[in-house]
């Protein structure tokens, strides 16, 4: 009974101390948690003073139209990001899916919904060669990728002997014009309007988002996924079929990189060689700047979707400020590092358990 | 010749060693053993001059040497062999480059240097070591033993007088082993003293002149040659507190057969071994390391694929081909190593808990009730008291125990015919080891089978108790039997129990 007294004695007037020491801690969390959210909603906010343009309905559409694609593929990414893997291929196979399902109605004369259909098809296909030469192969991710990357820029410049897929393009040596056409209700995809101007590409992009985020925070496989992502070998010995849960994040980011190849052929009207290009590193932006949001560390389909915005609120408010194109690279390396410094650093992560 | 004089070293507030003193003599070849823990591999870092000792001395021929780096460990005259071959050898180089390796470091070597000049350099090192390979060859074709060779030779070109090898048959095969023993044999001859560090007590016994027996960081004993391996086990093992036959310990002989294991060879050259579990019963799987209980135990939950022999789980054969096919048919697995075979770091004990059994936490098309799954991961807090902040508190910020304890509730959660405890309680607790012992006594509907290198735990957890070594049974009793004594015993691998005679 005489114990619990001395005990309680040298800790009464440690409080004011502690106390102390938790407001500044929870000042760092703050900023870990919330940072990167604050900082975008203080942008917004800057750039509407500013800029008389910024703050219209018109003007949050185009932001958002401007960064569907990117967040379709950088959904994507995330998912092969959960399961510890890389997808360097998602440029390529946006690039691909664009010269595909063109000259599937151009060259081919197929209709647009077999167009859709092919170049989802060849999504899946890119991914489970992924999976499989990662998952089989036993190659390492990033290099299998990178590999499959090439493949694939290759195939979309073999597919027309290099040139861009156009109606009327000529298909043989004689100029015969091309059969084909990209029809309205494929263009339709990629301008077309469902309601308060709000075009299809923003809409599919925000059902993927909410799809993504309900299949990796509230299903049985997304938890999967992030354990195979956590530590693998826990996963297989819990009894986990990892390999072909591998390979399905991989079908998934191949899937998605090919959404964003349909939404961007139909935007163009047109199989551009070399559409894809920036893709990649766009959408791996998106997707490690939403590391940062939360607080999560971790690849996730919420902090992907705030990245993909993020960058597209920067360089719509920065452009309209009269800031030169040829700045607007750097601006979204100084984000990233910044977001990957919120995200790895210790200096935010002052009162985590871990 | 080499003395180590009142040798201490703590990290934070582990002790791992504590005044420790040894002496090698010229030419002896003196091993090391111990338990996992023991201290070990501090001691070799310290004379390796990796770590700097807390406390102590090291001389040789009388005078105090300092190591601050392990260089300067090798000028003295102390030379170590890693047990990782691969970190002691350059891929993408040649056998002749691997040799001549340290001329390369110490730049004794010319900037230009010709193939020729390499090979003769390489191959006057091969010769003194008697070493047969094929000098252009790429290093990474040759086998681990000509690899292991060439760090050996590579170690002597330096004409050490103080050779360490760090469990040096650990990658290789019966044959391979032999060749390191002969060229172990030869250097001591040659006045070479040889640091032998091994698990094995057949290898500790036909080699060294002389042992020492390190527990708990403390030297516990030291041995002279000709061996007594009973005596050795013993001092490894500590204190043998000749437990009483435990009240609660039943016999299940008559119970349903759970599992069966039909020759099965535990070790990849090894003898099938043979055993049963029965419903409601603990059987403890004993041995030293590498004894080979952890390569049986993988095998039964197709961690990994089945060396011979067949299983029969209820009767039925079982041939499990990945986990998830050991999963789905009722068995788990807790494995050796928590932390990087069984939990998913940075997730909560609650999602720890119910990662097997997602299945049974869906509500919808596959999506999760999560306060179902908090409902189960409250009841097993509860049950096997878990001390966390909470089912949400992240599984990094409970202790071993109790991380141990959230292992072991993943898989009671849901209803299994066999579970299998891979050293399920190393460096936890008393208390959480109480919990989890009184939880699988109390399996009555599934079969438990724990393996341990330590005769204590098995005694306090088992009915039936087997005893392996060197991939062998060499005993199996009923617990109410059994004493650490007579397992040290048959665990040091000296003799053998008649299995039927024991067991009636």
């Amino acid at each position: 009974m005489t114990q619990p007294a001395p005990a309680t004695q040298p800790s009464a007037p440690a409080p004011t101390e502690e106390a102390g020491s938790r407001i500044h801690l929870d000042v760092r969390t703050l900023i870990y948690r919330y940072g990167l959210l604050v900082v975008l909603v203080g942008l917004i906010i800057f750039f509407a003073a500013t800029q008389p343009a910024f703050g219209t309905w018109r003007n949050g559409i185009i932001i958002m139209q401007s960064v569907s694609i990117v967040a379709i593929v950088a959904l994507g990414v995330t998912v092969s990001l959960a399961a510890d893997g890389f997808d360097l291929s998602v440029g390529a196979n946006v690039g691909f899916v664009v010269m595909l399902t063109t000259s599937v109605m151009v060259v081919h004369d197929f209709p647009a919904v077999l167009a859709v259909f092919v170049g989802l098809l060849a999504g899946a296909g890119i991914g489970v060669f992924n999976g499989l030469l990662i998952v089989k192969g036993r190659v390492p991710d990033l290099l299998a990728t990178l590999g499959t990357m090439f493949l694939f820029l290759g195939l979309t410049l073999m597919m027309t002997s290099g040139q861009s897929v156009s109606q009327g393009m000529p298909i043989d040596d004689q100029g015969t014009p091309a059969p084909g056409k990209v029809w309205p209700e494929f263009l339709w995809l990629g301008r077309g309007e469902i309601f308060f101007d709000i075009r299809v590409s923003v809409v599919v992009m925000i059902i993927i988002f909410v799809v993504v985020w309900v299949f990796l925070e509230h299903t049985r496989w997304g938890r999967t996924i992030y354990a195979i992502g956590g530590n693998r070998e826990a996963a297989r010995l819990a009894g986990i079929r990892v390999d072909r849960m591998r390979v399905l994040a991989y079908v998934i980011s191949g899937v998605l990189a090919a959404t964003g190849g349909i939404l961007l052929a139909a935007r163009l009207g047109r199989g551009d060689v070399g559409a894809g290009e920036p893709f990649l590193l766009e959408a791996v932006a998106a997707a490690l700047i939403g590391f940062a949001v939360l607080g999560a560390n971790r690849p996730n389909a919420f902090g992907t979707f705030i990245g993909a915005v993020f960058v597209g609120v920067l360089i719509n408010g920065l452009t309209m400020s009269g800031f030169p194109y040829y700045t607007q690279d750097f601006v979204k390396g100084a984000l990233l590092v910044a977001a990957l410094v919120m995200s790895f650093s210790t200096l935010f992560r002052g009162s985590r358990a871990t | 010749m080499l003395a180590v004089r009142g040798l201490s070293m703590t990290f934070g507030a582990t002790r791992a060693l504590v005044d420790v003193d040894l002496d090698l003599h010229e030419g002896e070849v003196h091993g090391i053993v111990g338990t996992n823990g023991a201290g070990k591999s501090t001691l070799i870092k310290i004379m390796s001059g990796v770590h700097h000792p807390t406390a102590g001395r090291m001389l040789i021929d009388g005078q105090e040497v300092n190591l601050p780096t392990p260089l300067d460990a090798s000028r003295a005259g102390v030379q170590t062999v890693h047990q990782q071959i691969d970190q002691g050898v350059v891929r993408g180089m040649s056998a002749a480059e691997n040799l001549v390796l340290d001329a390369y470091a110490d730049g004794s070597m010319p900037l230009l240097t010709t193939r020729r000049d390499t090979r003769r350099r390489a191959s006057s090192i091969a010769e003194a070591m008697e070493l047969h390979v094929d000098l252009d060859a790429p290093v990474e074709w040759l086998s681990p033993s000509d690899r292991q060779q060439i760090i050996i030779a590579r170690a002597l070109a330096r004409s050490p007088r103080v050779l360490v090898l760090d469990e040096p048959t650990s990658t290789l095969s019966t044959t391979e082993s032999e060749r390191l023993f002969e060229t172990v044999r030869r250097l001591s001859a040659k006045g070479v003293a040889v640091i032998y560090i091994s698990h094995s007590m057949g290898e500790i016994e036909q080699l060294c002149d002389r042992v020492t027996v390190l527990r708990d960081g403390q030297v516990r004993g030291a041995f002279r040659a000709p061996l007594d391996r009973a005596e050795l086990v013993a001092a490894m093992l500590g204190e043998l507190i000749a437990l009483e036959a435990r009240a609660d310990a039943h016999d299940f002989s008559g119970a349903e057969e759970i599992l069966a294991v039909d020759e099965v060879p535990a070790l990849p050259d090894g003898q099938p071994v043979s055993l049963t579990v029965r419903r409601g019963e603990v059987v403890g799987l004993t041995g030293l390391i590498g004894a080979g209980k952890t390569e049986l135990i993988e095998q039964l939950f197709g961690a990994r694929p089945l060396r011979g022999g067949q299983l029969r789980l209820l009767g039925a054969p079982f041939q499990p081909g990945s986990p998830h096919d050991a999963v789905e048919a009722g068995v788990a697995l807790v494995p050796e190593d928590r932390a990087s075979l069984a939990l998913i770091p940075e997730w909560t004990v609650t999602r720890n808990i119910t990662l097997p059994f997602l299945r049974t936490y869906e509500w919808l098309a596959g999506l999760m009730h999560s306060s179902r799954e908090s409902r189960t991961a409250a009841r097993f807090v509860d049950d096997m008291a878990i001390r966390c902040a909470g089912c949400e508190a992240l599984i990094g910020s409970l202790s071993g125990g109790n991380q141990q304890k959230v292992v072991v509730a993943r898989w009671l959660q849901a209803e299994g015919q066999l579970l299998l405890l891979d050293e399920p309680f190393r460096g936890i607790d008393i208390g959480s080891r109480r919990v989890i012992v009184q939880h699988l006594r109390e399996q009555h509907e599934r079969a438990v089978l724990v393996a341990s290198s330590d005769p204590e735990e098995i005694l306090e957890v088992a009915d039936r108790i087997v005893v392996m070594a060197s991939g062998r049974i060499v005993g199996e009793m009923p617990a109410s039997e059994a004493t650490t004594t007579v397992l040290a015993r048959l665990m040091a691998g000296a003799e053998e129990m008649a299995t039927a005679g024991a067991a009636a």
